[in-house]
């Protein structure tokens, strides 16, 4: 069952009392919990409740020319507290990693009506165990984190999106491997393949895209660009096919697919899709249609303790079944 | 809670210990074991009760096993550079020293990786794939000793942290033995994508001070070497001008590779020891490294001089070629080294502040070495705000010893009074156990020690560490003083 607490409070007595009643699963969205809790643009370093969208918590840093650098698309995870949940993540990715490499510190209540906190407000810290890192990406079964604190960086000076199509997926893997081996340092490496829809000869279009992005100082981008079109990536364009992917609610499903950055080709061409974008210099496929993605799997003993230790009475969801 | 239920070593133990691993590679004679009776952290030692040596991931799981149904406590140990007590034998038992385990075992260049086995020393790595130009980013100072498995451990920062994450962003994955004996492989797969399914669990065990089992083999994630690098040696008359400087860079949004501080003190020293050429009369210099892109890095050195200025810097000195990096960072990197011409003893802490705190606490730094009449240095890593104050005491004092602990109770205490925390990448160990309730409340701690209970929950790997009530060397005497 979902509730939508207005504080930290409601969310404490909410649990309490669920759980005395013997209610599973619960799930708790915290759209009122939303503010800003502290930003000292020196520090670097921003708190928030988990409640507040990205989007918002985005504008509040640019004021200050600073930026959260993760970019998981809206449409899966809009909050800061779906996006630690699901640990999701974009395209700049491959330049800055997840949410995961960027947080400080959680306020998480546990199962019991608990109020703990892990890590803290600086941007080193190794005093006791690192729970922020079990709690990233645990799908809402071990607690809810209500708090957190991130480290941000500044925005960059300039930033520019090149890319370059290709007819097929070996041809788009040459250009892969090139970008590999040369001297470029992209935050974005992606490849994708829109669904046109059927040509009217009845095939497929074939058009393979390989995108590069570049951030940093002016000079750096125009250096970057120049190389990358040594390379044939010469049309600027924007991300805009990555909501574009995930926009289409009415398709078929899109499943997962992780591998090698080296083998990712190959397993494009073995699952045939109908569509896909890839984080190509991850190794990171999502894609509709084709082979399904594979069951999860982990360590049996060491997941069910951890569950155990946290959540006993299975007050939160499974970790498999959670949203 | 946890309380480790031991039993001590039989010389059928170690009997058998020594089938396991060979004669060769196990020390129970006490003039030998004196190695092992403390770290880098050197006011509390015991000696363990005997020091295994394994060579492969087979031996390490059948003397874990067999530690299991001794009831045996098992302590992980490096090469024993952790400056805080992570490894001490507090309560004797089995010793696991991996430094026989060094091995990269697999670089794969295509997707930035490489397996090691947890002994292996953390330049060796750098030094095995800079020719193919990458590097394994997180640096300690002791990096020319530090094994893989001791960073994982720790979560070991360095001067490089600033741009580019500590220890827990450039670890994909890792083989560990669970105080049961079960062999398990956490996080990415050598051979598999960057996703994993489930909990973070990789996550969880680094920094958990080797307390949830022995790693024994590391997947490690590359990067690429920047292209260029700018290193600048800034110099100032005071602390308080190089301090405002790192925080006018850092909200100039100017992210260098490392931002670096030492004082009048330290660069004394490190001069005397290694004759680099750094003025003697300076109140503080900085070290400012900016790198990446060799096209966007001369305008960011005119920013950063344009911010030394500002602060009424005595000049800025650009390293004209990689030999006169090189020498600037074996300065920084060997400083704690060139204390011992300054003092027979040093303590250091590695609290953090926020970094718009730097200009306080060094206040309170010197404040606090007039309040208890001990010379405190300090060298550290001013761009993320942590501190390294080194205390200078002379152990044939007791008093001394007393002030000097003293000194650095109340400099960590001003840590947590400002936001910080009591350490930044050298870890709890036995050392800091008391300021984990001054920095944690009861239930912060109930739950890393649910943590613990997943993993260990006989509490029999490296018992005593980390949570208060542990039991301490009965022999530590000048701590009980201060608490007086």
């Amino acid at each position: 069952m979902t509730h939508h607490p207005l504080t930290v409070q409601e969310l404490t007595e909410t649990l309490i009392d669920a759980s005395a009643r013997g209610e599973k699963g619960l799930v708790f969205k915290l759209d009122s919990l939303n503010r800003v809790l502290e930003h000292n643009p020196a520090d670097m370093t921003v708190t928030v409740e988990t409640g507040i969208t990205l989007a918002a918590l985005q504008e509040r840093l640019a004021q200050s020319a600073q930026w959260l650098p993760i970019d998981p698309t809206p449409l899966l995870a809009s909050t800061i507290s779906d996006i630690l949940n699901l640990n999701s993540s974009g395209p700049h990715r491959f330049g800055y990693g997840t949410i995961r490499e960027h947080l400080l510190g959680l306020t998480v209540v546990l199962a019991d009506g608990r109020l703990i906190h892990n890590g803290g407000k600086v941007v080193k810290n190794v005093a006791g165990y690192d729970l922020c890192k079990l709690f990233v990406g645990s799908r809402n079964s071990l607690g809810v984190m209500v708090e957190a604190t991130f480290k941000v960086r500044p925005l960059p000076e300039a930033q520019q999106i090149v890319s370059a199509s290709f007819d097929s997926l070996s041809r788009s893997a040459l250009v892969l491997e090139a970008i590999h081996a040369s001297e470029l340092t992209p935050v974005v490496l992606d490849l994708h393949n829109p669904d046109r829809g059927p040509l009217p000869d009845g095939g497929r279009s074939d058009d393979y895209w390989v995108v590069l992005g570049f951030e940093g100082a002016r000079e750096d981008v125009a250096w970057q660009l120049n190389k990358a079109a040594e390379l044939g990536l010469t049309t600027a364009t924007t991300l805009d096919y990555e909501a574009a992917f995930w926009t289409k609610l009415e398709a078929s499903p899109v499943h997962c697919l992780s591998t090698l950055p080296s083998r990712m080709t190959e397993a494009l061409e073995g699952l045939g899709a109908s569509e896909f974008v890839a984080r190509a210099g991850n190794g990171v496929i999502y894609y509709r249609g084709g082979k399904a993605a594979a069951a999860p799997e982990w360590p049996k003993t060491l997941t069910t303790r951890v569950k155990e230790a946290y959540d006993s009475r299975n007050v939160f969801p499974a970790l498999l079944n959670a949203e | 809670m946890l309380a480790a239920k031991t039993k001590s070593l039989t010389l059928n133990s170690i009997r058998d210990l020594r089938a396991i691993v060979g004669h060769e590679n196990l020390i129970c004679d006490d003039n030998e074991l004196l190695v092992y009776e403390c770290d880098a952290y050197t006011l509390e030692k015991r000696l363990p009760g005997v020091v295994v040596l394994p060579q492969t991931t087979d031996q390490v799981v059948a003397v874990v096993k067999l530690c299991a149904k001794n009831q045996l406590p098992i302590i992980p140990r490096g090469a024993g550079t952790s400056l805080s007590g992570t490894v001490l034998a507090v309560d004797g038992g089995v010793m696991i020293a991996l430094t026989r385990m060094t091995k990269i075992l697999e670089v794969d260049y295509r997707n930035r990786r490489a397996l090691v086995e947890a002994g292996c020393v953390n330049a060796w790595v750098t030094n095995a794939v800079k020719a193919r130009g990458l590097l394994f980013a997180p640096d300690p100072s002791s990096q020319l000793a530090c094994t893989i498995g001791g960073n994982v451990g720790t979560n070991s920062g360095g001067p490089h942290t600033l741009k580019y994450g500590v220890t827990t962003n450039h670890i994909l994955g890792l083989e560990m033995v669970l105080p049961d004996g079960e062999l398990l492989w956490l996080g990415v797969r050598p051979d598999g994508g960057e996703d994993v399914d489930g909990y973070d669990l990789r996550g969880a065990v680094i920094g958990s001070e080797g307390m949830f089992g022995i790693v024994t083999r590391v997947l490690l994630r590359l990067i690429r070497a920047p292209q260029a690098f700018k290193t600048m040696l800034c110099i100032f008359e005071s602390v308080e001008d190089a301090s405002q400087t790192v925080s006018d860079i850092i909200a100039a949004g100017i992210v260098p590779g490392a931002l670096e501080m030492m004082d009048q003190l330290i660069t004394q020293a490190v001069e005397a020891a290694y004759h680099f050429g750094f003025p003697l009369d300076a109140g503080a210099v900085l070290i400012v490294e900016l790198d990446g892109l060799a096209a966007g890095l001369d305008r960011q050195v005119e920013r950063v001089i344009a911010l030394c200025n500002q602060n009424r810097t005595r000049g800025v000195r650009v390293a004209k070629n990689d030999q006169e990096r090189a020498d600037l960072w074996k300065c920084r990197k060997r400083a704690f080294g060139a204390i011992g011409r300054l003092s027979p003893n040093f303590l250091t802490q590695d609290g953090v502040v926020p970094r718009s705190k730097l200009p306080e606490i060094m206040q309170f730094i010197r404040a606090c070495s007039e309040k208890y009449g001990l010379r405190i240095p300090n060298v550290f890593h001013a761009g993320d705000g942590n501190i390294h104050p080194l205390i200078l005491y002379d152990e044939r004092e007791p008093d001394q010893i007393r002030r000097a602990l003293a000194a650095g109770h109340d400099i960590l205490m001003k840590c947590i009074e400002l936001g910080g925390s009591v350490t930044g990448e050298h870890g709890i160990g036995t050392e800091k156990i008391d300021f984990m309730e001054k920095q944690f409340t009861k239930d912060d701690l109930d739950a890393m020690r649910a943590l613990r209970g997943v993993f260990d929950p006989e509490g029999r790997c490296n018992p005593h560490k980390m949570f208060p009530g542990s039991k301490r060397c009965a022999d530590f005497a000048p701590r009980k003083q201060i608490a007086a």
